[in-house]
């Protein structure tokens, strides 16, 4: 089971409201790539996982991916505080006034709702932990494009930090594949 | 000629082709926490910043 | 309004759960390195400490802790509301 402890991991300051910033940012709140989408996948796998190192893994990757799910969602609240119905048209956020307020609902950048469709879990740990490698690169991707749309310092700070964990999980799950494959080899089982 | 385990000559460290191997981290230097949170890692070997290319072409 | 002395306090306790959270990752995948072990095992207690001056002072940061009547836990600010 889970506790919530009441702390961001991460300080994330935003200097000013920047609506068209908040809409970009569904992108890892709600899109395929988001950290949502992270938290479902690995919290999904790490039952068919063959070996503790990788239940372990899945299991706390997957718990500090809700941690940046609630970092972006605070992103998204602090740039869009104080804003008017006419400012959030105007920024492209008219539609998703109209459904949803301001409430952090998950979709992407554009509008469009979260799915389980993002992700996938085979039940082969050496499939999904290659799954889980690519994901963690599209997802360091999706930060570089979004750094490269702002000039906020807070919002670069914060997505420079969620970046480079995509880097630290990317090499987790690469000695986790190592070690499924090392465990295979001594049961002489073929993958 | 490869061998019928999939194990072939001249490729290094045991290596098998179509698989993917990544190298294990040696534990080393550490950051001090409040430069790692900066940083987002504790590990100065896996720190990567980002440098995007079109903003160096501007400096 | 909030008091800065907890925007620092947390701060503080964020950096060093972090680096526990480093640690915890890796040696989730090097359970037996020695070094990375001693490392979690110092900081752990630091954090421990961290957390129980920030909540003597500041309230509960989880509903498992300990809080003073009335129950605390609920306070404003939540951390999406705090300026870091």
């Amino acid at each position: 089971m889970w506790f919530y402890e009441k702390k961001l991991q991460y300080p994330a300051n935003v200097r000013r409201c920047d609506l068209g910033m908040a809409k970009f940012l569904f992108a890892q709140y709600g899109g395929p790539d988001s950290e949502l989408s992270a938290a479902v996948r690995y919290l999904t796998q790490r039952y068919t996982m063959p070996i503790p190192q990788a239940k372990a893994l899945l299991t706390d990757i997957g718990t500090e991916e809700m941690a940046h799910w609630e970092i972006i969602g605070t992103l998204i609240y602090k740039l869009t505080e104080d804003a008017t119905p006419e400012q959030l048209r105007a920024a492209g956020l008219g539609d998703h006034f109209a459904q949803h307020d301001r409430a952090l609902y998950p979709h992407d950048a554009a509008g469009v709702p979260w799915t389980a469709a993002y992700i996938q879990a085979t039940g082969d740990p050496i499939t999904d932990l290659h799954e889980n490698m690519a994901a963690e690169q599209k997802a360091r991707t999706t930060y570089e494009h979004l750094i490269s749309l702002t000039d906020d310092d807070g919002v670069i700070a914060t997505l420079s930090f969620l970046r480079e964990r995509e880097v630290v999980h990317f090499q987790r799950f690469g000695e986790a594949l190592m070690l499924v494959k090392e465990h295979y080899e001594h049961k002489h089982i073929f993958y | 000629m490869n061998k019928p385990d999939g194990k072939s000559k001249g490729y290094p460290g045991g290596m098998r082709l179509g698989e993917a191997y990544v190298p294990f981290q040696i534990y080393g230097e550490t950051f001090d926490p409040k430069t790692a949170l900066m940083y987002g890692t504790l590990f100065p070997d896996l720190f990567r910043p980002y440098r995007p290319a079109h903003r160096n072409q501007e400096q | 309004m909030y008091d800065r002395t907890m925007v620092e306090m947390l701060k503080e306790l964020q950096a060093v759960e972090f680096a526990v959270y480093e640690l915890a990752l890796f040696l989730d995948t090097h359970p037996a390195d020695r070094r990375a072990w001693e490392d979690h095992t110092r900081l752990v207690n630091k954090l421990k400490q961290l957390r129980r001056a920030f909540e003597d002072r500041f309230g509960p940061l989880s509903l498992d802790s300990e809080s003073p009547f009335p129950y605390r836990y609920i306070n404003d600010p939540w951390p999406w509301e705090i300026q870091y």
